[in-house]
């Protein structure tokens, strides 16, 4: 579905991503570890192109993404992301975050759209939010409303940028829960996270990235059991 | 004290009810509101369009410019440079005197030329305040528009700039209110605004208190009056900080 190869990035003099290649087949759930500064961010957001890589190439469903003349909007539709500080619109109510892209761009009508935004925050417990503003709402539940408004777009992919880091600790359970339905579901995930245990549970396939390359990757038993790059060994005895 | 009262009165019937006087100020309030209307008009139009085009410029990534971008960069910072960096009450003398040179000095053409000259004029202050204001909006706001597939103009106009007009409300206020007192400059090329109407009757009466006190509290009734319209507008605007 996604393959990447010898993707590069740099940042001025900083050598990010140095030569990343990876594989990602419809229906996996992909979850990328490491420490912090090692590329896992900016590794996934060169998959949507929020991050212009500077060499390498991704083909998304058979196509070149990183071509010149690629409409990356349309790539994008395909693609929903998840970040770590939400970012809902601010200035627009729940379900018009939900409504905004499938409606701006033809989509789905509106009233469509409003039904669809209502079906989302019913799977999320959220319906009673639909009118609220995002300040009025906890992390948590900024985090799940996020992710519907990915959904609502369809996506074949979803893309997710550590979802859990800017939460406090109570709520991380509830977002990780929706996740892992979302898994449930069969729906293709690439998930940049520090949690060890999604990784463990949900993950097909644990990549563990340091100093902008893969150092390992393998399904999670090995992965945790079993691991054999040093780093690697040092890296899971501070976090597990 | 006795003394002071009776000029008071003289003042005040020479200033307003003889020859039907007040007439002037009437007239001048009209005047005032005008331009400044039209000019902030003009203004907020300029404005939103240059600082669009300079935070556009500031923050797309180096490589991504065009060349379409710089050039139009290149433009606004000419003009944001001329205009700030000269006195409005010289721009409205070019204006006039120089651009508008061969115009027959009717009331309507001295209107024209103040409104466009205000309007470009506050244009400049305006779109500083607006590209401040599109700055101040987290980045990620940009990014998730982006990331669900909509293009950078849809995002801006849904999401970054109501955000950026509500917090730069009080900015924009300011100028308004800055706008509506500069517009008093428009006396020097013979249009009867408010100042202009009292210094008639000055020339007229050789009353100098009266009149001036009057326009000094008319300018300030109306500034009172904007300020409370301006808080109306932004607690409207604020309704979705409120928790």
């Amino acid at each position: 579905m996604i393959y990447v190869k010898g993707l590069k990035k740099t940042f001025g003099d900083m050598q990010v991503l140095s030569g990343v290649d990876m594989h990602i087949r419809p229906g996996e759930k992909v979850v990328i570890v490491g420490p912090s500064g090692s590329g896992k961010s900016t590794f996934l957001r060169c998959l949507n192109l929020l991050e212009q890589p500077t060499d390498g190439s991704i083909v998304f469903d058979g196509q070149e993404i990183t071509a010149p003349g690629v409409d990356v909007n349309l790539i994008r539709r395909r693609m929903g992301m998840v970040f770590q500080h939400f970012n809902l619109f601010a200035n627009l109510t729940v379900k018009k975050n939900i409504m905004l892209a499938p409606v701006q761009l033809k989509l789905k009508t509106k009233e469509e759209a409003e039904a669809e935004a209502m079906r989302l925050l019913k799977l999320v417990n959220l319906e009673e939010k639909a009118d609220s503003y995002p300040a009025q709402l906890s992390g948590g539940q900024k985090q799940r409303i996020a992710i519907v408004r990915s959904l609502a777009m369809n996506p074949e992919v979803m893309l997710f940028d550590e979802p859990t880091s800017a939460l406090d600790p109570e709520m991380v359970g509830e977002v990780l829960e929706l996740m892992k339905r979302l898994a449930d579901d069969g729906m293709t995930m690439v998930v940049v996270t520090h949690e060890m245990g999604f990784a463990r549970e949900v993950g097909t396939r644990v990549v563990f990235m340091d100093e902008g390359v893969i150092k390992e990757e393998n399904e999670p038993k090995e992965f945790f059991d079993h691991p054999k790059d040093p780093r690697l060994q040092d890296f899971l005895s501070k976090v597990l | 004290m006795e003394g002071f009262i009776e000029d008071l009165k003289l003042g005040i019937y020479q200033t307003f009810i003889l020859d039907n006087n007040y007439q002037y100020f009437v007239r001048g309030i009209g005047v005032t509101l005008l331009v400044t209307a039209f000019a902030l008009l003009i203004g907020l139009a300029l404005g939103v369009l240059v600082g669009i085009i300079r935070s556009a410029h500031d923050q797309q990534p180096e490589k991504k410019k065009g060349i379409v971008l710089r050039v139009l960069n290149g433009i606004c910072k000419v003009y944001l440079t001329v205009i700030r960096g000269t006195p409005t009450l010289v721009q409205l003398l070019i204006m006039w005197f120089v651009i508008w040179a061969s115009a027959r000095s009717t009331d309507e053409n001295m209107i024209r030329c103040a409104i466009l000259s205000f309007g470009i004029n506050s244009g400049a202050y305006v779109a500083e305040i607006i590209r401040s204001g599109i700055m101040s909006i987290d980045r990620g706001q940009m990014e998730a528009g982006r990331s669900l597939g909509l293009n950078y103009t849809a995002t801006m106009r849904h999401v970054i700039i109501p955000q950026a007009f509500k917090n730069v409300l009080p900015a924009l206020g300011n100028e308004l209110i800055t706008l509506l007192k500069e517009t008093s400059v428009v006396t020097v090329i013979g249009l009867k605004d408010l100042t202009k109407g009292a210094m008639l009757i000055q020339s007229k009466t050789y009353q100098a208190f009266v009149p001036y006190i009057a326009i000094a509290v008319i300018y300030l009734a109306l500034v009172l009056v904007l300020s409370w319209i301006l808080g109306k507008v932004e607690r409207r605007l604020r309704q979705s900080d409120l928790r």
